[in-house]
């Protein structure tokens, strides 16, 4: 019985997609799809694993920047664990990402704030593409509930990182090591800003935006006046929360 | 005559509109672009007509199409206000693996058969016509048993779908892969070119490989060899579109607007009777 043609299509992307085809390993490399130049098919293999890692490079310069010489090693295992799944850009940075903390599980990371600075590059790229439909600016379907409330603004990304990595976005500051210290910082994209912006919070402010995944009644807080009114009203205005009633 | 929209020369290329008649939107960037990349998309909605151009369909893969996909696809094509979506007649990836790199498939009767199932079900979730574009590629298949002219005329004729010709592919592969370029273009049928595409590529020497390769990198000007398949091409076809693609070296905008200037040279010639 004859291959199917996506027997064969699977066979011709996973030489493509294998690391040693792909760094010149020969003697490591599978067997090419039968009547085909595998010499064709490495170069074929190298376009697309240029392109990919153009792709995490600029979602992850940060992070790409840091591995430095060890960037090779790396990106070799990344390529041999992680076959690519999609053409997304961020859906590549976001496989890489995993993989390098992965990765620390049996190696430790250098320098140590690989993963946070990884982290912080993705939650940035992620608020930018933003999660909801371009195609539909409609939001939840809770808008019809005329209810007073506060919930996490949709554009806000809670990450808890062991370092302050925030001195690496800076510019002029690369040579700073980032202090090793609990920072819990929100990513959010504000209606007239042009990029993400990183703010480091208060953990008990953290932790209540990560309470407010819903739309959450304060009873209260619209009087004015109060603390906690206050504060809603200070949370909205860096575009953390979204207020109605 | 247009180019293709390019986030990383946006502010550019709004700045210089007049220059251009038609802007070629990739599809995917307005579903999964960032949130600036589309807003600036869409922006152009009524300032400049706009093409719809796919990458990630996948057409060629021996599954089953991805719907979820094509709706998106068909409502940014609305929203765009295109008169027509092109796609590769191509795949990019199996199940799990996106290679993200357009890959030939088998020219045989039987692998077209199955193509033309696929474009009816992408012609019937689609607002507008449906263009293929010939691809470039780097190897083929040893049981390909079609030319690439009768290969893309059978599916569009049993389709109906036009063509999205791509003048720098078919000089590419004519020289890779040692066939006559103008033979091509004769054999396709008179009429089904509805729109085109030029770009300048690069020849890569690599050492795994016996003879250079000319690869389609869309970086450098449009070369004198493709604008002349082009005029050739335009004295049979009629397209409503010509697209300039250019996705390196993007900030040499003077080679762009020189490209620009050189296809309305050829379509004028071509206009005033020259050919």
């Amino acid at each position: 019985m004859s291959e199917s043609l996506l027997d064969r299509q699977r066979r011709l992307v996973e030489f493509m997609t294998n690391g040693a085809v792909i760094f010149g390993d020969r003697q490591s490399s599978p067997s090419p799809p039968a009547g085909i130049d595998p010499g064709l098919l490495a170069v074929e293999a190298r376009f697309s694993y240029a392109k990919r890692m153009e792709k995490i490079t600029a979602v992850l310069p940060k992070t790409v920047e840091l591995l430095d010489d060890r960037r090779g090693r790396v990106v070799r295992d990344f390529i041999d664990a992680c076959p690519q799944e999609t053409i997304s850009r961020l859906e590549n940075a976001r496989q890489f990402v995993q993989f390098l903390s992965a990765r620390e599980l049996h190696e430790a990371p250098d320098p140590p704030y690989l993963s946070d600075v990884a982290a912080c590059e993705l939650a940035c790229a992620a608020v930018d593409a933003d999660s909801e439909s371009p195609l539909s600016e409609t939001d939840d379907g809770n808008r019809s509930i005329a209810r007073r409330g506060i919930r996490r603004s949709r554009s806000a990304v809670l990450l808890r990182c062991r370092y302050d990595v925030r001195s690496v976005f800076e510019a002029g500051a690369d040579r700073v090591a980032p202090a090793r210290r609990d920072t819990p910082l929100v990513i959010v994209m504000r209606a007239s800003a042009d990029c993400p912006q990183v703010f480091e919070v208060a953990a008990a402010i953290f932790d209540l935006l990560g309470s407010l995944n819903d739309w959450t009644d304060l009873p209260g807080h619209e009087d004015g006046g109060s603390e906690l009114s206050e504060l809603v009203e200070h949370l909205e205005k860096q575009g953390l929360i979204e207020v109605r009633g | 005559v247009g180019i293709g929209y390019r986030a990383a020369i946006g502010d550019w290329t709004r700045a210089n509109l007049k220059h251009f008649d038609v802007i070629e939107i990739t599809v995917d960037h307005c579903i999964s672009g960032s949130r600036s990349t589309r807003s600036a998309i869409f922006d152009l909605v009524g300032r400049i007509p706009l093409t719809a151009h796919g990458v990630g369909l996948s057409l060629g893969t021996d599954a089953p199409l991805d719907d979820a996909y094509l709706d998106q696809v068909a409502a940014v094509v609305e929203r765009l206000g295109s008169p027509a979506y092109s796609e590769h007649l191509a795949f990019t990836r199996v199940p799990g693996i996106d290679t993200a790199t357009l890959l030939p498939l088998p020219k045989t009767e039987a692998i077209a058969g199955k193509l033309i199932a696929k474009v009816r079900a992408v012609q019937a979730r689609m607002p507008v016509p449906f263009l293929l574009e010939n691809i470039t590629y780097v190897f083929d298949w040893p049981d390909s048993a079609m030319t690439d002219a009768e290969f893309l005329s059978l599916i569009c004729r049993e389709t109906g779908a036009g063509l999205l010709l791509d003048i720098e592919n078919v000089y590419l592969n004519a020289t890779n892969h040692g066939f006559d370029p103008y033979e091509f273009l004769d054999a396709l049928p008179v009429g089904i070119v509805k729109e085109m595409h030029v770009a300048g590529g690069v020849t890569i020497h690599d050492q795994s490989l016996s003879r250079p390769l000319f690869a389609d990198s869309h970086s450098h000007p449009v070369p004198e060899p493709v604008l002349d398949l082009l005029e050739y091409a335009l004295a049979r076809q009629m397209p409503s579109v010509i697209i300039l693609e250019r996705d390196d070296r993007l900030e040499a905008s003077n080679e762009i607007l020189d490209d620009i200037a050189r296809v309305r040279a050829r379509v004028h010639r071509v206009r005033a009777g020259e050919r």
